[in-house]
Formats: C-alpha cells, structure tokens, sequence
C-alpha cells in the first residue's frame, strides 16, 4: 500500500503487467511503469522514483472490526462473485510455477514470509513460526523487534520492543492462558501482554495498565510475500531461524 | 498458381508488405510474449519490451499505412491467392493496432471504477476472512484480500490523503 503521490502530484494507477510473477502498474498521468512490490518506477517519465510506504495490516474481518466498529469496507464489485473472488485463491496459487527460485537458504519458493526491511537490513521470517501465542523476539539493524499474533490467533503485529529507550519483553499473560489464542473471536477483553516493568500491552501495541499507560510502541510494517518473490527483490536477505 | 512474371515484377513491394506485416504483428507480440505469467522476465528483456510498448501505438499506425499503399498498388495485378494474402496482410496489422491499444491484463483482473464502502457493521465478511487494513487520522478503512487479490489496484483516498491500495 502506497501513497500515490509524487512531488506533490497526485497519480492514478492501473494494472498494466506483470515482471517475475510482481505486477506493473502505470500511472495515468505520465504512463510511467511501476513494480507493485517496490513502489518504484522503472522506466518511464518517473523512472527512478519511489513511491512513499502507507503503513497497513493485514487482519482478520473480526479483529479489525473490534478496533475499528466505525470503518469502512470496501463493497464487493458489482458483476464479480465467487468466481473472481475465489476463496481457494491461495490454494490455487500455490500450485503455479515460479518464474524464480532460490533454493539456498532452506525456504521453498512459495513459502509464505513476512518481510521487513530495517536500515538497509532485510530479513524473512516464516509465518509458520511466527503464529501462535508466543511473541517472536529477534532483532534487525540492532534494533529489538518482537512479532505478536492477536487475539484471533490469525492476525500478526511487528512492533519495535522498546518504551522510553528501553528494550523490553513482551509475553503472554500465563494467567490468561496462551491456549485461548486461536480461539476468540477477535473481541476477546481479556488478552493482553506483560512486560518486566508492569506494562500490560493491547494488541494495538498500547498500554492498557502500568507506567507506560496511553502510550504506543512504534509499529513495524512488514510485507507478506513469497520467498522467491521477496529474495528476488532484497537479494541481501537473511532469513530467521530460531 | 503464382504467376512468376507478376511476382519477379513486383517483389520488391511484396517483400516489403511481408516485413512491414510481420513488424507489425511484432510490435504486439513481443512484449506480449516478454510479458506474460509464470515465466521469468529478465531485466533487459523486460526493458525492451517496455520501449516496444511505448513506440507501438504509433508505429502500427504507421505499418497500416504503409500497407495500405502497397495493398493498393499490387490489388490489380494480383491473382485471387495473392489477394487473398493482402487481405491476411492488412487484417494481421488491423489486429495489431488494435490490440497494442488494448490493456488485455485489465480484460482478466477488471479494474475497480468507482469503489463502494459498506460500513464495519453491514459488511457480510467471515470472521477469519483477511483485510488489508489502514487508519489515517480517524478514518479506518479494511480493503478484503479475496477482492484486492483479484482486482490487484484500488486508487482511494482515506482523510484526503491519496493512497494505493495494492496485492
């Protein structure tokens, strides 16, 4: 997701190709060509410009819903219905060749990863051993990062685990029970981490209780990608294995 | 069949309606081939078929031209066989010119024109069904996955910030 703006000009984009699986999309003002996952122009008026991130997440319906009960949904396209909006899209798109594959680093080409890129550092991280009610520690560039999956046991959170310059640790609250995770219906009141100063945190990376109470870690955007999709376009990649 | 007198004759103009067709057909079928899915596109291959897609507008028009000057020329003394292969000529370079215009990607992933919202509450989604989601100043908005997954772009604008929404 993208702000679709550049020097001060707004652009209006449309599909327009595809590169290595990626899509290209040009803009209507300049036909400058643009790769969707990089947000840079490649050839065009505008060629080697960059469009600016639009931090997002990617949640479930309910838990979305939970923080925001007065958003907005973008409606179905009249004259599209379950053949274009196919539930099996993932399925389906896991059988298709890969126009690439880089096999070095033990992930296979369509593993699904979260990707995040930190002061020129990119490394991916397996969403199978993110999910699940354990917070996933690790750090990027020096900087310590912690993954969350929330309440619905399907959403996931990258935030930067630090308050007031401190590192901290997030963990789930043994009392509430870990298992719950997977379970709630994304309104769950009861889940919540805990840090070692007495913070307990929401989903949302807020402070509901402790010191830090009505602050906010800073959120991490990371980009859910394929492996080779990813490797190819941060060709410096590490990957996480803990 | 061919008659040779008529052929030697003319050849030079057949020759050229020959390669003026097949430039044509070339200027869509290139980066047609270059640009399509499940295979790998390598940087210069793509950067070509970039630069044919920006010249091709114009030059099939060009081609078109030409052909029809030379159709024009050799109609007359043509055999029915040869007509017949003016006709494929022009027809193939027709199609071209029609089609280098054409963004036949939007023909399989239809566009969204104007994007419909449906407030959090109204919205018939499953629980578990993923969203894009995004929240600028107060407005929050949720983009589902299984219609950006087909549609591809969406050009909205959230708290007069214009955004991209894309997957």
């Amino acid at each position: 997701m993208w702000k679709r703006t550049t020097q001060g000009r707004e652009l209006h984009f449309y599909l327009a190709g595809i590169n290595n699986q990626n899509f290209l999309m040009r803009d209507r003002e300049t036909g400058s060509w643009w790769q969707q996952v990089t947000g840079r122009a490649i050839a065009g008026k505008l060629a080697g410009s960059a469009l600016e991130l639009m931090p997002n997440d990617e949640l479930t319906f309910a838990l979305w819903k939970s923080e925001a009960p007065h958003g907005l949904v973008l409606a179905p396209v009249a004259g599209h219905g379950d053949k274009d909006y196919d539930k099996k899209w993932e399925e389906e798109t896991a059988k298709y060749p890969v126009p690439l594959t880089f096999p070095e680093q033990g992930l296979k080409d369509r593993d699904v990863i979260l990707g995040v890129e930190m002061s020129g550092q990119a490394r991916a991280f397996p969403l199978e051993k993110l999910r699940g009610p354990i917070p996933v520690e690790d750090k990027i560039a020096g900087v310590p990062v912690v993954f969350v999956t929330g309440p619905d046991g399907e959403s996931v959170r990258l935030f930067r685990s630090q308050w007031n310059g401190m590192d901290i640790d997030l963990y789930r609250d043994a009392q509430r029970g870990p298992q719950s995770a997977g379970k709630s219906d994304g309104k769950s009141p009861e889940w919540q981490l805990l840090d070692s100063l007495g913070n307990t945190w929401n989903f949302a990376g807020c402070a509901t209780s402790g010191p830090a109470t009505g602050q906010c870690l800073e959120k991490i955007n990371y980009l859910k990608d394929y492996w080779f999709d990813w490797k190819n376009y941060n060709p410096r990649t590490t990957v996480y294995s803990h | 069949m061919i008659a040779p007198n008529y052929r030697s004759k003319n050849s030079g103009l057949w020759l050229a309606l020959t390669l003026l067709t097949l430039f044509s057909l070339s200027l869509f079928l290139i980066p047609g081939f270059i640009i399509r899915p499940f295979t790998h596109q390598s940087e210069p291959g793509l950067r070509m078929a970039i630069a044919v897609k920006l010249i091709a507008p114009a030059f099939t028009v060009v081609a078109l031209i030409g052909l029809l000057a030379l159709s024009w020329r050799l109609w007359r003394c043509s055999s029915l066989w040869l007509r017949t292969g003016i006709v494929t000529a022009l027809l193939l370079s027709v199609t071209s010119t029609v089609m280098v215009r054409q963004n036949y990607f939007e023909w399989m992933f239809n566009p969204i024109k104007a994007a419909g919202f449906v407030s959090a509450g109204d919205a018939h989604l499953d629980d578990k069904e993923m969203v894009m989601a995004v929240r600028i100043a107060q407005e929050a908005r949720a983009y589902p996955i299984l219609q950006m997954a087909y549609h591809h772009i969406l050009n909205d604008t959230v708290a007069e910030v214009p955004i991209v929404v894309t997957y």
